[in-house]
Protein backbone atom coordinates (compact mmCIF):
# COMPACT_ATOMS: atom_id res chain seq x y z
CA UNK A 1 0.00 0.00 0.00
CA UNK A 2 1.45 3.44 -0.97
CA UNK A 3 0.44 7.10 0.79
CA UNK A 4 0.33 10.27 -1.09
CA UNK A 5 1.13 12.85 1.62
CA UNK A 6 0.60 16.37 0.14
CA UNK A 7 -1.58 19.55 1.00
CA UNK A 8 -2.11 20.27 -2.87
CA UNK A 9 -3.23 18.49 -5.87
CA UNK A 10 -1.54 20.15 -8.98
CA UNK A 11 -1.88 19.06 -12.46
CA UNK A 12 1.55 19.21 -13.88
CA UNK A 13 0.63 19.74 -17.89
CA UNK A 14 -2.28 21.75 -16.81
CA UNK A 15 -2.98 23.01 -13.34
CA UNK A 16 -6.62 22.62 -12.99
CA UNK A 17 -6.57 19.67 -14.99
CA UNK A 18 -5.44 16.18 -12.72
CA UNK A 19 -7.02 13.18 -14.09
CA UNK A 20 -7.84 9.79 -12.50
CA UNK A 21 -8.60 6.14 -13.63
CA UNK A 22 -11.81 4.73 -13.11
CA UNK A 23 -13.12 1.84 -11.50
CA UNK A 24 -12.79 -0.50 -14.12
CA UNK A 25 -9.63 0.85 -16.07
CA UNK A 26 -11.36 1.82 -19.15
CA UNK A 27 -12.13 5.50 -18.67
CA UNK A 28 -10.48 8.33 -17.07
CA UNK A 29 -11.86 11.60 -16.24
CA UNK A 30 -11.17 14.63 -14.54
CA UNK A 31 -10.88 14.96 -11.25
CA UNK A 32 -12.11 18.78 -10.12
CA UNK A 33 -15.05 17.95 -12.60
CA UNK A 34 -16.46 15.09 -10.41
CA UNK A 35 -15.61 16.55 -7.39
CA UNK A 36 -18.71 18.61 -5.79
CA UNK A 37 -17.66 21.73 -4.82
CA UNK A 38 -20.18 22.98 -2.36
CA UNK A 39 -23.04 20.99 -0.28
CA UNK A 40 -24.84 21.65 2.97
CA UNK A 41 -27.09 19.70 5.09
CA UNK A 42 -29.80 22.13 7.23
CA UNK A 43 -32.71 22.30 9.73
CA UNK A 44 -35.27 24.38 7.53
CA UNK A 45 -37.77 24.38 10.35
CA UNK A 46 -37.82 27.09 13.33
CA UNK A 47 -34.38 28.92 12.87
CA UNK A 48 -32.48 27.32 10.47
CA UNK A 49 -28.94 26.12 10.91
CA UNK A 50 -26.67 24.11 9.25
CA UNK A 51 -25.35 20.92 10.27
CA UNK A 52 -22.84 20.23 8.19
CA UNK A 53 -21.39 21.87 4.97
CA UNK A 54 -18.80 21.96 3.03
CA UNK A 55 -17.79 25.50 0.62
CA UNK A 56 -20.71 27.10 2.33
CA UNK A 57 -21.22 30.21 4.41
CA UNK A 58 -24.42 31.18 5.06
CA UNK A 59 -27.95 30.47 5.26
CA UNK A 60 -31.12 32.40 4.46
CA UNK A 61 -34.43 32.08 5.81
CA UNK A 62 -36.76 33.81 3.21
CA UNK A 63 -39.77 32.62 4.10
CA UNK A 64 -42.02 29.40 4.83
CA UNK A 65 -40.22 27.10 3.23
CA UNK A 66 -37.81 29.33 1.03
CA UNK A 67 -34.43 29.09 1.80
CA UNK A 68 -31.03 30.91 0.17
CA UNK A 69 -27.11 29.37 0.52
CA UNK A 70 -24.19 31.10 0.09
CA UNK A 71 -21.09 29.91 -0.86
CA UNK A 72 -17.89 30.41 0.27
CA UNK A 73 -15.79 30.49 -2.91
CA UNK A 74 -17.52 31.35 -6.05
CA UNK A 75 -18.35 29.44 -9.21
CA UNK A 76 -17.24 30.53 -12.19
CA UNK A 77 -20.24 31.32 -13.97
CA UNK A 78 -23.98 30.71 -12.86
CA UNK A 79 -24.26 27.55 -14.71
CA UNK A 80 -23.55 24.81 -12.05
CA UNK A 81 -25.54 21.74 -11.57
CA UNK A 82 -27.06 21.38 -8.23
CA UNK A 83 -29.33 18.74 -6.39
CA UNK A 84 -31.64 20.12 -3.53
CA UNK A 85 -34.00 17.70 -1.25
CA UNK A 86 -36.00 18.67 1.47
CA UNK A 87 -38.69 16.48 3.38
CA UNK A 88 -40.07 16.24 6.90
CA UNK A 89 -39.77 12.74 8.11
CA UNK A 90 -42.68 12.85 9.99
CA UNK A 91 -44.85 13.76 6.85
CA UNK A 92 -43.99 9.91 6.06
CA UNK A 93 -42.65 10.66 2.71
CA UNK A 94 -44.89 13.07 1.23
CA UNK A 95 -44.06 14.52 -2.30
CA UNK A 96 -42.41 17.95 -1.41
CA UNK A 97 -41.84 19.63 -5.13
CA UNK A 98 -39.76 22.71 -4.91
CA UNK A 99 -39.49 25.86 -6.99
CA UNK A 100 -36.91 28.03 -7.98
CA UNK A 101 -37.57 31.76 -7.38
CA UNK A 102 -34.68 33.21 -8.31
CA UNK A 103 -31.90 32.64 -11.09
CA UNK A 104 -28.41 30.75 -9.58
CA UNK A 105 -25.64 33.35 -9.11
CA UNK A 106 -21.84 32.64 -9.03
CA UNK A 107 -22.42 32.99 -5.10
CA UNK A 108 -25.58 32.04 -4.17
CA UNK A 109 -28.32 29.52 -4.79
CA UNK A 110 -32.01 30.22 -4.32
CA UNK A 111 -34.31 30.99 -3.31
CA UNK A 112 -35.39 27.47 -3.55
CA UNK A 113 -38.97 27.03 -2.53
CA UNK A 114 -40.44 23.36 -0.98
CA UNK A 115 -43.82 23.43 -1.67
CA UNK A 116 -46.36 20.71 -1.04
CA UNK A 117 -48.71 19.12 -4.03
CA UNK A 118 -51.48 22.36 -3.23
CA UNK A 119 -48.74 24.48 -4.08
CA UNK A 120 -48.51 26.13 -0.23
CA UNK A 121 -44.57 26.79 0.43
CA UNK A 122 -44.10 24.23 3.99
CA UNK A 123 -40.71 24.53 6.16
CA UNK A 124 -38.49 21.19 5.78
CA UNK A 125 -36.59 20.15 8.86
CA UNK A 126 -34.02 18.14 5.98
CA UNK A 127 -32.63 20.21 3.86
CA UNK A 128 -29.91 19.09 1.28
CA UNK A 129 -28.01 21.34 -1.67
CA UNK A 130 -25.28 19.73 -3.38
CA UNK A 131 -23.77 21.94 -6.07
CA UNK A 132 -21.35 20.83 -9.03
CA UNK A 133 -19.17 22.60 -11.73
CA UNK A 134 -16.69 25.40 -12.25
CA UNK A 135 -15.33 27.21 -8.85
CA UNK A 136 -13.81 30.63 -9.97
CA UNK B 1 5.27 13.75 -20.54
CA UNK B 2 2.43 14.33 -17.80
CA UNK B 3 3.48 13.03 -14.24
CA UNK B 4 1.15 10.06 -12.85
CA UNK B 5 0.73 8.95 -9.19
CA UNK B 6 -0.50 5.52 -8.22
CA UNK B 7 -1.05 5.37 -4.35
CA UNK B 8 -3.60 4.27 -2.01
CA UNK B 9 -4.11 6.87 0.10
CA UNK B 10 -3.81 10.71 -0.22
CA UNK B 11 -2.62 12.19 2.99
CA UNK B 12 -2.24 15.96 4.25
CA UNK B 13 0.63 17.75 5.87
CA UNK B 14 -1.33 17.75 9.27
CA UNK B 15 -2.04 14.14 8.81
CA UNK B 16 -5.54 13.70 7.74
CA UNK B 17 -5.51 10.51 5.10
CA UNK B 18 -8.41 9.50 2.93
CA UNK B 19 -7.96 6.95 0.62
CA UNK B 20 -8.02 7.53 -3.12
CA UNK B 21 -11.11 5.16 -3.05
CA UNK B 22 -12.76 7.70 -1.89
CA UNK B 23 -11.73 10.49 -3.92
CA UNK B 24 -12.62 7.69 -6.90
CA UNK B 25 -15.65 6.48 -5.83
CA UNK B 26 -16.70 9.53 -4.34
CA UNK B 27 -16.53 11.70 -7.08
CA UNK B 28 -20.00 12.10 -9.16
CA UNK B 29 -18.85 10.90 -12.88
CA UNK B 30 -21.34 12.77 -14.99
CA UNK B 31 -23.51 15.73 -14.23
CA UNK B 32 -25.62 18.03 -16.45
CA UNK B 33 -27.55 21.14 -15.68
CA UNK B 34 -30.33 22.00 -18.36
CA UNK B 35 -32.62 23.81 -19.49
CA UNK B 36 -36.15 21.77 -19.94
CA UNK B 37 -38.30 24.22 -21.64
CA UNK B 38 -38.95 24.39 -25.91
CA UNK B 39 -35.52 23.50 -26.98
CA UNK B 40 -33.53 21.52 -24.62
CA UNK B 41 -30.50 23.64 -23.65
CA UNK B 42 -27.42 22.24 -21.86
CA UNK B 43 -26.37 24.74 -20.02
CA UNK B 44 -23.15 23.08 -18.45
CA UNK B 45 -21.94 19.53 -17.95
CA UNK B 46 -19.62 16.86 -17.33
CA UNK B 47 -19.31 13.40 -19.16
CA UNK B 48 -22.84 13.95 -20.62
CA UNK B 49 -23.40 13.48 -24.16
CA UNK B 50 -26.44 14.58 -24.72
CA UNK B 51 -30.09 15.63 -22.77
CA UNK B 52 -33.24 14.51 -25.44
CA UNK B 53 -36.75 15.79 -25.13
CA UNK B 54 -39.04 12.79 -25.16
CA UNK B 55 -42.27 14.52 -24.39
CA UNK B 56 -43.78 17.20 -22.20
CA UNK B 57 -41.57 16.16 -18.60
CA UNK B 58 -39.92 13.64 -20.22
CA UNK B 59 -36.06 13.65 -21.02
CA UNK B 60 -33.11 11.30 -21.13
CA UNK B 61 -29.50 11.91 -20.07
CA UNK B 62 -26.91 10.16 -22.02
CA UNK B 63 -23.23 9.90 -20.46
CA UNK B 64 -20.08 10.05 -22.73
CA UNK B 65 -18.53 7.65 -21.27
CA UNK B 66 -20.58 4.50 -19.44
CA UNK B 67 -20.94 3.64 -16.34
CA UNK B 68 -19.89 -0.43 -15.07
CA UNK B 69 -23.72 -1.07 -14.65
CA UNK B 70 -27.20 -0.10 -14.37
CA UNK B 71 -26.91 -0.26 -10.68
CA UNK B 72 -25.48 3.50 -9.79
CA UNK B 73 -27.04 5.96 -7.77
CA UNK B 74 -28.78 9.29 -9.05
CA UNK B 75 -30.08 12.22 -7.46
CA UNK B 76 -32.02 14.59 -9.82
CA UNK B 77 -33.82 18.08 -8.97
CA UNK B 78 -36.32 20.21 -10.96
CA UNK B 79 -37.60 24.00 -10.65
CA UNK B 80 -39.76 26.14 -12.51
CA UNK B 81 -38.78 29.60 -11.60
CA UNK B 82 -41.67 32.07 -11.57
CA UNK B 83 -44.59 29.11 -11.18
CA UNK B 84 -47.27 29.02 -9.20
CA UNK B 85 -46.39 25.58 -8.33
CA UNK B 86 -42.88 23.68 -7.74
CA UNK B 87 -41.75 20.83 -9.39
CA UNK B 88 -40.37 17.36 -8.78
CA UNK B 89 -38.69 14.72 -10.85
CA UNK B 90 -38.70 11.46 -10.65
CA UNK B 91 -37.20 8.20 -12.52
CA UNK B 92 -39.19 7.51 -15.38
CA UNK B 93 -39.93 5.34 -18.54
CA UNK B 94 -40.89 6.27 -22.29
CA UNK B 95 -44.31 6.45 -21.67
CA UNK B 96 -44.03 9.36 -19.18
CA UNK B 97 -45.09 6.99 -15.97
CA UNK B 98 -43.09 7.02 -12.58
CA UNK B 99 -42.33 3.64 -12.71
CA UNK B 100 -39.08 2.89 -12.55
CA UNK B 101 -38.00 1.50 -15.76
CA UNK B 102 -35.29 1.15 -18.86
CA UNK B 103 -31.92 2.99 -16.94
CA UNK B 104 -28.87 1.88 -18.63
CA UNK B 105 -25.36 2.40 -17.95
CA UNK B 106 -25.70 5.64 -20.05
CA UNK B 107 -29.23 6.60 -19.94
CA UNK B 108 -31.53 7.63 -17.26
CA UNK B 109 -35.15 8.73 -18.53
CA UNK B 110 -36.58 11.09 -15.94
CA UNK B 111 -40.09 12.87 -15.90
CA UNK B 112 -40.83 16.10 -14.70
CA UNK B 113 -44.09 17.85 -13.20
CA UNK B 114 -45.62 20.27 -11.73
CA UNK B 115 -48.33 19.22 -8.69
CA UNK B 116 -50.89 17.89 -10.97
CA UNK B 117 -49.44 16.60 -14.26
CA UNK B 118 -46.23 15.93 -15.92
CA UNK B 119 -44.93 19.49 -17.23
CA UNK B 120 -41.09 20.81 -18.73
CA UNK B 121 -38.84 22.50 -16.13
CA UNK B 122 -36.95 25.47 -16.10
CA UNK B 123 -34.07 24.04 -14.50
CA UNK B 124 -33.27 20.32 -14.41
CA UNK B 125 -29.93 18.99 -12.86
CA UNK B 126 -28.97 15.18 -13.51
CA UNK B 127 -25.82 13.69 -11.19
CA UNK B 128 -24.74 10.33 -11.47
CA UNK B 129 -22.18 8.62 -8.78
CA UNK B 130 -21.12 4.82 -9.08
CA UNK B 131 -18.74 2.98 -11.24
CA UNK B 132 -17.70 3.67 -14.48
CA UNK B 133 -16.91 1.37 -16.72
Amino acid sequence: MSTVITDKLTGKTSAGDVTITSEGGSATMQLQQGVAKGWVNFNGSGTIAARDSFNHSSLTDSGVGNYKTTHANNFSSANYTFACQGGNPSDDGTRIPTRMRDDPTTSTYGNQQFTTTAAANQDCTQVAFTFFGDLA
Amino acid sequence: MAGKIIADTIETGAGADISTSYVVNGSAKAWVHFDGTGTVATRDSFNMSSVTDRATGAYTTSATNAMASADYAWTSNASNQGAAYGAYCVEGDATGTKNFNGRTSSNVRLNTGGYTAWDDALSISSVYHGDLA
